[in-house]
């Protein structure tokens, strides 16, 4: 980034240069040839504009622009059903939201959700990789067999689940009784524990793999030496694993968490057919309550300021975690 | 007990248990394809049927439409936006991810950043905007109301998995051409196109992938002109109640082309959808 130009400075934007280490270039430039230089990288910043613009225009109209008409529908009376008659409430939605203890409970829920799921899937992902990390024909089958899941159409895959864990004539009732773990046939989806047991198994079927993937790519990545140092001084089995190859799928870890993370944050889909929130509102996680707000109750005023408000949150959140990404790996570089 | 007994069930031990997880993953899949195949009157019975003859009445019948809506059109109207959303999203993402690895320029750091930071944004508080102008400039229930999204939702992948295999090209080639005369457009199609082609095809399939699952978007902003299949196939079981072997054969239908994507992408999935970072 040390292509400077005297012209930079005062070009308002065109040029490569940070202003304040303008001065230093200044000289240099009077010195050796750089007009050429200075065109160069401004010709140089005005392709590489040119090229991103278009993606940049249509991620801009999909997330900061809708963030800007979300933020100022949430300061207004907005109906769905006649847009144009909205007044200014400053920030009755907001107070509405805030005293509202369905709303807590929502994002509650939502917090639960991210934290048992992607928990189950971690846990449960780095025994499936370890097992899987050692190279054989059995443990490639399996492989490919784990990136099954992560492809079915989250909508299919909570039909299946929602047949599977029927009361009368579901595979889980019929086999749980057929070897003794039950005596009468539960209605998984009828109470709000047993709902959550069937919405989180659906989740972990679902991503363990990609997690488990991921480890097994970073434990098959573990050099041999620290291992094999380790083996000499007497370490094995759990101590080899918890001391050695642990701290070096550190990276690995990062990046399974945050992805998963947000991922499960912007769960819709699969809830919605599941369980549809309920039974009550007892799976409602955020995302259905701002759509059931918005597209289904249309008070757009209120949806805006939760999806605001979720927004903010995340905003909030989110850069924490990718901070922890960027001490880890080098996603995150220029 | 001797030290090769013992790495012997421990060998034992972990084998049962991964084959124990395969068969988990695979009882939901078993379950949709078999059901699929048995003949009216078997797909629901308790004790499971397991000793049938297949039949593909319930796939006739989900195409024919008998009862409900022919499926046909729904996979239709799936395919164009994926193939479409998937064709946008990866020419416009070819071009930033070329300006992204290979020319400096100002602000190119804050860019990156940027795009990735647009895979946290929540779909849901997109979706109300897009709902209120698309019925608004009359464009509900057409194929711009949803291809426009996926385009959207897409890009960083595609950028970021592009990106990285650009930067995989030897520059001096370039650098070469780019004396020659050769302008960055022509660069990127003359050049980068065929060099980055595995990148490319990757990140065009995991794209055709997602948008073929999409579910919000998709039945916020569609009703039966261009309706797609996972919004198709959701009302579809509302219609038949319990009926097994229709909802199971749809389902089949509609997930049978997103498996074999995955299996064609195989560890590439992994690599895509996570940016690259994992390869």
């Amino acid at each position: 980034m040390a292509r400077l130009s005297p012209a930079g400075t005062t070009a308002g934007g065109v040029g490569t240069v940070r202003g304040s280490r303008g001065a230093v270039p200044v000289g240099r430039a009077a010195i050796g040839p750089a007009g050429g230089a200075d065109a160069q990288a401004r010709a140089a910043n005005r392709t590489a504009w040119l090229l991103v613009a278009p993606a940049v225009a249509v991620l801009l109209a999909m997330t900061i622009f809708p963030a800007g008409y979300l933020l100022y529908a949430s300061f207004r009376s907005f109906n769905l059903m006649n847009p144009d008659a909205g007044r200014f409430v400053g920030l009755q939605n907001y107070q509405n939201i805030a005293s509202n203890a369905d709303i807590r409970q929502s994002l509650l829920i939502t917090l639960l959700f991210v934290v048992l799921a992607v928990g189950i899937e971690v846990v449960l992902g780095l025994g499936l990789a370890v097992i899987l990390a050692k190279q054989s024909r059995e443990n490639s089958i399996a492989a490919t067999i784990l990136i099954l899941p992560m492809a079915v159409t989250p909508v299919v895959s909570a039909l299946v689940w929602r047949e599977l864990f029927n009361p009368n004539y579901g595979w889980v009732d019929y086999y749980l009784q057929k070897f003794g773990l039950i005596d009468v046939p539960i209605d998984w989806l009828g109470s709000s524990t047993t709902a959550w047991i069937t919405l989180i198994s659906l989740d972990v079927w679902q991503w363990t793999p990609f997690v488990a993937l991921i480890l097994m790519a970073g434990i098959q990545g573990v050099p041999r030496e620290p291992k094999e140092a380790a083996a000499v001084d007497g370490a094995e089995g759990w101590r080899l694993f918890w001391d050695i190859v642990l701290p070096l799928l550190r990276p690995f870890l990062a990046i399974a968490v945050l992805l998963r993370v947000l991922e499960a944050f912007k769960t819709f889909g699969t809830i919605k057919v599941l369980t549809g929130g309920g039974p009550g509102i007892s799976t409602e996680i955020v995302n259905l309550t701002i759509y059931r707000t918005a597209l289904q109750d249309f008070s757009v005023g209120a949806a805006a300021a939760l999806g605001i408000s979720f927004l903010v949150f995340l905003s909030i959140a989110v850069p924490q975690l990718l901070k922890v990404l960027a001490r880890n790996t080098d996603l995150v570089e220029g | 007990m001797s030290t090769a007994t013992r790495r012997w069930l421990t060998s034992a031990a972990t084998r049962t248990v991964l084959w124990l997880v395969i068969a988990f993953i695979l009882v939901p899949l078993v379950w949709m394809v078999s059901t699929s195949l048995k003949p009216a009157g078997y797909a629901q019975t308790i004790p499971p049927t397991w000793i049938f003859k297949p039949t593909f009445e319930h796939y006739v019948g989900v195409f024919k439409g008998e009862a409900a809506t022919p499926f046909g059109p729904l996979l239709l109207h799936s395919a164009i936006v994926a193939i479409s959303a998937t064709a946008i999203a990866v020419a416009l993402g070819l071009l930033a991810a070329y300006a992204l690895a290979r020319i400096p320029f100002r602000g190119k750091k804050f860019l990156a950043m940027w795009i990735l930071s647009t895979i946290m944004f929540p779909p849901v508080v997109a979706v109300i905007p897009v709902f209120i102008l698309a019925g608004r400039w009359g464009l509900m229930d057409t194929y711009p109301a949803l291809i426009i999204p996926y385009v959207a939702f897409n890009l960083p992948i595609i950028i970021w998995t592009l990106r990285s295999s650009i930067r995989q090209i030897p520059e001096e080639i370039e650098e070469a051409a780019l004396m020659d005369g050769l302008s960055r457009m022509g660069i990127i199609v003359r050049m980068v196109v065929p060099l980055a082609a595995p990148g490319i095809a990757t990140a065009a399939i995991l794209s055709m992938l997602l948008c073929w699952n999409e579910f919000l978007f998709a039945v916020s902003l569609t009703r039966s002109q261009v309706k797609t299949a996972p919004v198709g196939i959701n009302e579809f079981t509302g219609m038949f109640g319990t009926q097994w072997g229709a909802m199971t054969a749809a389902a089949t239908v509609i997930v049978a082309p997103v498996l074999l994507m995955a299996l064609m992408l195989r560890r590439h999935l992994i690599e895509g959808l996570t940016l690259g970072a994992v390869k």
